[in-house]
């Protein structure tokens, strides 16, 4: 049962980290703060759904949603980034008009869908049963563990063994030191937006596949929850989301499955503040993660 | 007008009731604590007073001053913490906290009802006394500002190092922006109960965060006008175009974006400011004549 239950918190882990991924990437390279991202996330689920919904297969419809939400990722990052950026302000700033554009995608959505639960056609992912060592996983836990670990790695391949990826952490370290060295900073701007809504559209097929229901507000409970992969992680940490994610979705599936109904939620957000208050730069991010940070 | 009056009763009430949780989020700001912990203070304060007076009896207005002095009581000893913390991670934290009020909420039923809400909450508040609340707030608002403690708190939001080292407490003020923030939430959430016959926890969850960070980013951080205009604009925009109510939510987006764009004041401290700069550059031009 525990090891059944730990299994199953595993795949919604992935899932959990996938989802993170994109929002410290975007926090640990330009320390901006997406709150679109779970409105991305959205958006990802719902291109799928249109896709098989017009009869196209599945896989279309996973590769339709990854390149929808790296490009609306972009859109995001050139009309609510780009101006306040230059302006300064960009940190209290950006959370508000990214508020803005989580609003706006929100309300399209709703409109769209005209505000149902829509489901996937029975049967979009084969339902099969496998069982080893008395442990149940489906064919759909088993796709949404691989193809999580397999992202997460192609994200760490791409950021640490290639060039661009290596323009990326310079941008990272000093914007104003890179510029000087040749690097187009605009370009690594697309570069990691478009990654991160990749990254979040991806989550949002996963999600809608497992739990078959999407709507217009499943977004943010996501967000709210990649807080707190994110801040566990410490903000900005690559394998810290990772380990954080993982981490999460076995509390919740552990918490839901042996504590009272209903408490899952107040003990997410207690981890959260007592993390904050205690280890703001998480498990694997460093001290000078701007925590403590006087300036503002 | 007494026509136009009835019609437009109702949301009156909702401007009122706006301004105040606009007001509580503006004192933090205004401080420069990034908090966001007006929502989950109002739904302390609200809880509070519908449940002494539907479970205990207690007279209405006694209510509300608990749910008031609660409301400041959490806003404190939430500040102790949160003193540790600062921008982007304050408001996490503080997001954690709106959460946790919200799951409380929805779990102990017992006590608040749960999703299912706390009923027959008795309708004994009307216009009359939300606007007294909100005048004796803006009141208190505009005497704090002219006093040392509201010059502590511009010095500090400008510039905290420069503040400590002029030897204002900033933890002090901080814990008092804290304090009064939760006052006025509690304030308004116990005011709020008793017009709406039922509460529910999700009332005050992350659409109260937006819309309250939304009024003050509007109108403006620094003057007390700002967070009310800002909710009049909000609020009042989509009632008065009836074709974009349905796009309310996406409307309140478009203005953010394009507020925090290329207004990053808010609409009255612009103004002020242009205002402010007109009567300097006449002035400059009368002396350079003479």
């Amino acid at each position: 049962m525990l090891a059944q239950q730990l299994l199953n918190g595993l795949v919604v882990g992935g899932v959990y980290a996938l989802f993170a991924l994109g929002f410290t990437l975007v926090f640990g390279i330009h320390h901006l703060m997406n709150l679109a991202h779970g409105a991305v996330f959205m958006t990802g689920a719902f291109v799928a759904l249109y896709t098989v919904l017009a009869g196209m297969p599945l896989w279309l419809g996973f590769v339709f949603a990854i390149l929808a939400c790296g490009l609306l990722s972009i859109l995001i990052e050139v009309t609510a980034f780009r101006r306040l950026r230059k302006s300064g302000e960009a940190e209290f700033g950006a959370i508000i008009s990214t508020l803005g554009a989580e609003l706006i995608i929100v309300t399209f959505a709703q409109i769209v869908s005209g505000s149902d639960v829509l489901r996937f056609p029975f049967e979009t992912f084969p339902v099969e049963i496998f069982e080893f060592a008395g442990l149940r996983v489906t064919l759909l836990q088993l796709f949404m563990l691989v193809s999580s670990l397999l992202l997460m790695l192609i994200l760490t391949y791409y950021l640490y063994r290639t060039p661009l990826g290596t323009r990326i952490r310079s941008v990272s370290g000093n914007e104003r030191a890179s510029v000087l060295s040749g690097v187009n900073p605009n370009i690594i701007y697309y570069q990691t937006f478009f990654l991160s809504g990749a990254l979040a559209g991806a989550a949002g097929v996963l999600i809608g596949l497992s739990f078959n229901s999407i709507q217009f507000a499943m977004g943010e409970p996501f967000l709210l929850r990649g807080f707190v992969v994110v801040v566990l992680g410490g903000m900005g940490s690559i394998p810290g989301a990772m380990v954080a994610g993982l981490l999460l979705g076995m509390l919740q599936t552990l918490t839901a499955a042996y504590l009272p109904a209903g408490l899952t939620d107040a003990i997410i957000f207690s981890l959260l503040f007592v993390i904050l208050l205690v280890r703001p730069y998480g498990l694997f991010g460093k001290e000078t993660a701007g925590a403590m940070r006087a300036e503002r | 007008m007494s026509n136009f009056f009835t019609v437009y009763h109702h949301l009156f009430d909702v401007f009122l009731i706006g301004s105040g949780y606009a007001l509580s989020q503006w004192v933090v700001m205004r401080a420069g604590v990034f908090s966001v912990a007006t929502a989950g203070l109002a739904s302390i304060g609200a809880y509070c007073a519908a449940i002494l007076t539907t479970k205990l009896g207690w007279p209405h207005p006694l209510s509300i001053l608990a749910g008031t002095l609660l409301g400041a009581l959490t806003g404190l000893l939430l500040s102790v913490p949160l003193a540790r913390l600062r921008g982007v991670f304050q408001a996490i934290a503080t997001l954690a906290f709106v959460q946790i009020v919200v799951a409380i909420g929805l779990f102990s039923d017992s006590l608040t009802g749960g999703a299912i809400g706390l009923n027959a909450i008795p309708i004994l508040i009307g216009t009359k006394e939300n606007l007294l609340a909100l005048l004796c707030t803006i009141y208190v608002m505009l005497a704090i500002s002219a006093t040392r403690v509201g010059r502590a708190f511009e010095a500090i939001r400008q510039d905290e190092a420069v503040a400590s080292s002029l030897g204002v407490s900033v933890t002090f003020h901080q814990s008092l922006a804290f304090g009064l923030s939760g006052a006025i939430a509690g304030l308004f959430g116990g005011l709020e109960a008793f017009q709406t016959f039922t509460l529910f926890p999700n009332t005050y969850g992350f659409g109260l965060i937006v819309a309250a960070l939304s009024y003050v980013v509007l109108g403006g951080r620094r003057s007390v006008a700002g967070p009310i205009v800002g909710t009049a604009i909000l609020l009042i925009l989509p009632e008065v175009s009836r074709p974009l109510a349905d796009y309310r939510n996406a409307l309140y987006g478009v203005i953010m974006m394009l507020v925090i764009a290329f207004m990053p004041r808010g609409i009255v401290d612009t103004g002020l400011l242009y205002f402010r700069r007109r009567r300097l550059a006449a002035k400059a031009a009368m002396e350079s004549q003479q």
